[in-house]
């Protein structure tokens, strides 16, 4: 056998090699390129403004994130033939899903793949920030070759500041911009979703919810539970979104996945300020905030108002959408969109109010929602960078590729914009492309939607660590483990289906097993020092 | 001989066989297995017909509140691309299980063979791919930067030609059906080695040779993730795809509704609902269901080959 | 007999080894190619699980950035088993496998033999058509099944225990069923396919044998005995192999769709690749993925050589190899 196991090996070498030789030639002829384009960058500096005629011919390959397209031809051909006229640019979009996204990008960014252009943002598989220190994007604010200075001045003036702040970050080549951000919701605002006919039907009133906090939503609870039957759950909740609702801790990016295991507390009134703890990271599950917040739902739990179903992380979804849709329940949560409570009336075809818990404020995650990314593989950045700033400031160009033609995709009634049903063969995700507020508004939104939505995301304040995310590759180890145990335990506990007698000194036990205490200390060592460049 | 046996059967119907009651009880037990297998089946092919506000009222259910055509009238409405997509199901299970029992049956004929030099080293060979892979991200690099495997039927098929578990169980195949003297006397008959083993081997191989065409086809026509990884152009997706994909997008936005916030509900809106991929799970199981009994066939016609007298 | 040739020196025999082990060469030769071109070739990817991968930013492409990545030793290995989990994991993964491999075993080859024994062909033809249809089914719609029952407010089986006058279950809340519904779930999922094989063998057994047994008389349970079970022999050893080379691998898809990923239930339900799945949701590094696939493996690998060992010392002719 080990004659056997030697030949095996011999051949792997063998096949490595002959991976190596036809890589170098590759790369030789890479380099050839590179230093081809690189010449011409400095040309193209030199002359300080480029005549389109001396822009040679380019196609850029674009990694979009949340397609559902199936025809593009019309799109395109108009497309690259207004691009080719203003930069010389043939565009290749690759119509990423939701679903293939997680590994297909993942996978092309790994191995190099010839993309120019990808989605990026702080909560999917190829994340900004994770990506950035990897080497994955390209600096745009490079001091050597600041791409942005040299083609995209304007578009950096007309993103919000709380945008370019959230966009800078800990990256491979320092700290600086890795992504160009895309102007869409960008705040956080957590609310509670108000089934009101039925509020009102047990004669309380929208505001008897504002003026009560959750610890106080008993007896409104209790009546229409009694009222409603052994099988009406009054309190819909995403256990991990009440979670953080109740006790106004926010998401940090770059923890562990959707189970967060790091706190930062806001100031529920004025979110610009410092929080309770200051700017420091704590361990969700050991402050005194979180146990009252499990004994409270464990008591709401066993009263029957929360539905069993919720604890079950496959389930909940599902069954949070169907009561949603059928109107079974009084209270939910929502993370808040503008406009989303007329929407969801619709939907419903009931009254639904929102009732915020906070302002809206921005933080690290909502400023990162939607990004797009020049690859280091990308032979041609300065193009990529010079079709980012068409994009996000031609409203021309941005609602040709995120609406259709118009006449074939859609039509222009009274300032709105209303699909045809040729829009069902060409439907990009409309907030995944960039600069939203360029487009016209869609059928029902108003001619004036636009100022709303600049005065409402406009307001919101950035709050202390924006920009912040957490950098887990010194603790990688503990991270994977942690994970695990805040799946096990956090969900159950955040919906009152497991004892929080019982199973939380369980959980924090077994959160120090595995080396919470270092991940905390190495997160607040990260946070001191964001803190301290931030401020110079 | 024979009229020994005819006069006995004669005599007693049930000449080696098992007694009445016994084989009633076999009768029940698998009756019973097979009715919690086909079960499952039936209830999603009840939800596929179920209507959505029905599922929303009182979840999956085998009684549904109400019916509904809709979830069916959706996937006609996918037209062309649903008749290309049966297409190109069909067609790279059919093309992609003729070639690879082909070539597991050469790879495994010359392994089940005692007197060939190097047996135990490309058993080994094989085998040891079995247990250690270079992973996801090299063999994709591989196959399309490589290879060029990309967006072609080639691309659908080539990845899953050969399977060295399907390989190892075809040898052993061999091993139980096939008598050593029987090649010893073929090639003392002067016969080729491709010769027996086509004409001799393989004919009396059939059960055999028939099950790990099943094993493949099943395989090709389940296959979705190559395509995942390889095709972006629709006109190659397969079926088995175009339901993992509208899958796969519920599951995403699902797993991080709490980030993307509001949008996700109206995303998921567009988005094809739970009975219509039921809809598609039956769709894509009844072509493949009828298309087994065509190889239990062969599987089952082992016993009348061999039982010549029977 | 060989063709003689021009030459004549070369003895007959001699001749015809050599051109027979060409021949037979030649009939490997397309599946070497392939295995070398799919299998081989990528597995330069191994050196990720040692190693810190990173984007070689000059010129990003896999080789690169694989070559230009750090060492980092055992590192990526560590968080298998520097947790608190890593008992339980370990326990559960061998378990359930141990358990499967011998229950799956028993039946599978009782339902062959019945299958082989029923005398009406219609019959065990939809039997056997029958037995398959789950292998159909993804195990996504399977956990929607599984739901349908269990479901803690509109289940099938809380409506018994309501109507009943039972305690109500919350059975994604509670672990100790958790063995046994998983049992069932496999058992019902992969019995069809294994008991396929079984039958394919067992119907290539010369008829002529047990109508000889049958003259000798021996009982139909005799006949299964000394005919049957000898023909079986060696596909059972060689899934049994099979099955101890996965024995460290766990069937992801079961694992994580049916118990809905709930959190109450891994005492019963965390295995080493739902485990390592959550885990790389939070890192997201390719080299912890990659050490882990490697781990598994190897040890998958050492017991099924122990295992082939064994078997060759007792019977050759059914090893692996």
């Amino acid at each position: 056998m080990k004659k056997v196991l030697s030949v095996i090996l011999s051949l792997m070498m063998l096949t490595m090699l002959f991976v190596g030789c036809g890589k170098k030639a590759e790369e030789t002829a890479d380099t050839g390129a590179a230093t081809d384009t690189g010449a011409k960058t400095e040309e193209a500096a030199a002359t300080e403004a480029p005549a389109k005629e001396e822009l040679a011919p380019v196609t850029l390959k674009w990694y979009l994130h949340g397609s559902n397209v199936t025809d593009d031809s019309e799109v395109l051909a108009k497309a690259n033939e207004y691009l080719k006229e203003k930069i010389n640019v043939t565009l290749e979009p690759i119509w990423g899903t939701w679903g293939d996204f997680d590994s297909n990008a993942v996978l092309a960014i790994n191995g190099g793949d010839d993309v120019d252009i990808y989605f990026t943002c702080s909560w999917s598989a190829d994340e900004y920030n994770a990506f950035a220190r990897k080497g994955a994007w390209v600096r745009l604010d490079n001091p050597d070759n600041n791409l942005i200075e040299q083609y995209a001045p304007d578009l950096w003036k007309t993103l919000p500041t709380v945008l370019t702040q959230g966009a800078t970050i800990n990256g491979s080549d320092g700290y600086g911009v890795y992504a160009v951000p895309g102007y869409k919701d960008i705040a956080t605002q957590n609310c509670w979703d108000i089934n009101v006919p039925l509020l009102e039907k047990y004669g309380y009133t929208v505001d008897d919810i504002k003026n009560a906090d959750y610890y106080s939503f008993g007896e409104i609870l209790k009546k229409v539970k009694d009222g409603e039957g052994a099988d009406f759950y009054p309190l819909l909740v995403e256990g991990n979104v009440l979670e953080r609702m109740v006790t106004n801790s926010i998401i940090v990016t770059g923890d562990a996945g959707t189970n967060n295991l790091l706190s930062y507390y806001i100031n529920p009134t004025d979110t610009a300020a410092e929080g309770p703890y200051g700017n420091k990271l704590l361990s969700k599950f050991e402050t005194p905030e979180y146990k009252k917040f499990v004994e409270k739902t464990r008591e709401y739990f066993l009263a029957g108002y929360i539905d069993p179903a919720m604890g079950n992380a496959s389930q909940a979804n599902d069954t949070r959408t169907a009561k949603q849709l059928t109107g079974e329940y009084l209270i939910g949560t929502q993370s808040y969109a503008l406009g989303y409570e007329v929407q969801a009336s619709k939907e419903r075809g009931f009254e639904v109010a929102m009732v915020p818990c906070t302002p809206p404020y921005v933080d690290t995650t909502s400023s990162q929602g939607a990004m797009m990314a020049i690859s280091t593989a990308s032979k041609n950045p300065e193009r990529a960078m010079m079709f980012l700033n068409l994009l996000n400031t031609d409203p021309y160009l941005m609602t040709l590729l995120d609406y259709g033609v118009e006449g074939v995709h859609y039509n222009m009634v009274n300032g709105e914009a209303e699909f045809t049903p040729k829009r069902d063969d060409y439907m990009p995700w409309t907030n995944g492309m960039g600069n939203v507020t360029l487009l016209p508004p869609q059928k029902g939104q108003g001619a004036d939607f636009w100022d709303g939505f600049k005065a409402y995301y406009g307001s919101a304040g950035e709050i202390p660590v924006l920009g912040f995310a957490f950098d887990g590759s010194a603790v990688e180890t503990e991270m994977g483990a942690l994970a695990n145990v805040a799946a096990e335990y956090a969900l159950a506990l955040n919906t009152g289906t497991v004892d929080p007698a019982e199973k939380l000194p369980e959980y924090i036990q077994k959160l120090k097993d595995n080396g919470i205490d270092k991940v905390v200390a190495e997160a607040n060592t990260q946070v001191d020092a964001f803190i301290a460049a931030k401020s110079k | 001989m024979m009229n020994e046996i005819t006069v006995k059967r004669r005599g007693n119907k049930r000449l080696n066989r098992v007694s009445l009651p016994v084989e009633f009880m076999f009768h029940i037990v698998l009756g019973l297995f097979c009715l919690i297998c086909v079960i499952p089946f039936i209830f999603v092919a009840i939800i596929s017909f179920s209507s959505e506000s029905s599922i929303r009222e009182i979840g999956f259910s085998f009684q549904p509140v109400q019916w509904s055509l809709e979830a069916y009238r959706y996937v006609m409405d996918l037209g062309d691309q649903l008749w290309r997509s049966y297409f190109n199901s069909f067609f790279i299970t059919i093309v992609g299980t003729a070639l690879s029992v082909l070539m597991c049956i050469l790879y495994s004929y010359a392994l089940f063979r005692k007197d060939f030099k190097y047996r135990r080293f490309f058993t080994f060979f094989a085998f040891f791919t079995m247990m250690f892979g270079g992973g996801l991200a090299p063999t994709y690099m591989v196959c399309k930067n490589i290879l060029g495997l990309n967006d072609s039927y080639a691309a659908l098929i080539v990845p899953m030609l050969l399977n060295p578990f399907n390989i190892i169980i075809m040898r052993t195949f061999f091993q139980s059906t096939v008598p050593n003297e029987l090649i010893e006397a073929a090639a003392i008959d002067g016969s080729g080695e491709y010769n027996t083993l086509f004409k001799i081997i393989v004919p009396i191989s059939k059960p055999g040779i028939a099950t790990v065409a099943l094993l493949n086809a099943l395989a090709y026509w389940n296959e979705w993730f190559i395509a995942m990884l390889y095709i972006r152009d629709a006109k190659y997706f397969p079926l088995q795809y175009l339901l993992m994909k509208m899958q796969n997008q519920v599951d995403f936005l699902v797993r991080n509704s709490s980030v993307i916030g509001a949008e996700v509900t109206k995303i998921l809106g567009t988005l094809p609902q739970e009975s219509l991929r039921m809809a598609l799970v039956v769709l894509i199981v009844i072509p493949i269901a009828f298309a087994y009994p065509f190889f239990q066939r062969y599987i089952i016609s082992g016993l009348t080959i061999g039982s010549v007298k029977g | 007999m060989p063709k003689p040739i021009a030459t004549g020196k070369v003895t007959p025999n001699g001749f015809s080894t050599k051109k027979k082990t060409l021949l037979l060469l030649t009939m490997v030769a397309p599946g070497v190619i392939w295995l070398l071109l799919l299998r081989y070739l990528p597995m330069f990817g191994i050196v990720i699980a040692f190693k810190d991968y990173k984007i070689y930013t000059k010129d990003p492409s896999l080789f690169n950035n694989i070559m230009h990545s750090k060492w980092v030793g055992l590192k990526n290995f560590e968080f298998l088993y520097k947790t608190s989990d890593s008992l339980k994991m370990i326990k559960n993964t061998i378990g359930y496998n141990a358990l499967w491999i011998v229950l799956g075993l028993i039946i599978s080859v009782t339902f062959a033999i019945m299958l082989n024994e029923i005398s009406n062909k219609f019959v065990a033809k939809v039997h056997q058509t029958l037995m398959f249809f789950p292998y159909f089914l993804s195990w996504v719609v399977a956990s929607y099944f599984v739901l349908a029952f269990l479901d803690p407010t509109r289940g099938l089986l809380v409506h018994l225990q309501q109507s009943w006058g039972m305690d109500v279950t919350n059975w994604y809340n509670d672990n100790k069923p958790w063995p046994v519904i998983l049992t069932i779930a496999n058992l019902w999922k992969n019995i069809g396919y294994s008991t396929i094989l079984y039958l394919a063998a067992i119907t290539g057994i010369d008829a002529s044998q047990y109508e000889a047994a049958s003259i000798d008389g021996a009982s139909k349970w005799q006949q299964v005995r000394y005919v049957t079970i000898p023909h079986l022999k060696p596909m059972i050893i060689i899934l049994f192999i099979m099955n101890v080379g996965k024995i460290f691998n766990a069937d992801f898809g079961l694992f994580w769709n049916v118990p809905m990923n709930s959190g109450p239930l891994f005492p019963s339900t965390q295995v080493i690749d739902t485990y390592v799945y959550r885990a790389l949701m939070a890192t997201n590094n390719v080299g912890m993925s990659t050490a882990a696939g490697l781990l598994q493996n190897l040890v998958g690998f050492v017991c099924l050589m122990g295992a082939n060992t064994l078997v060759r010392k007792v019977d050759e002719d059914s090893s692996l190899f």
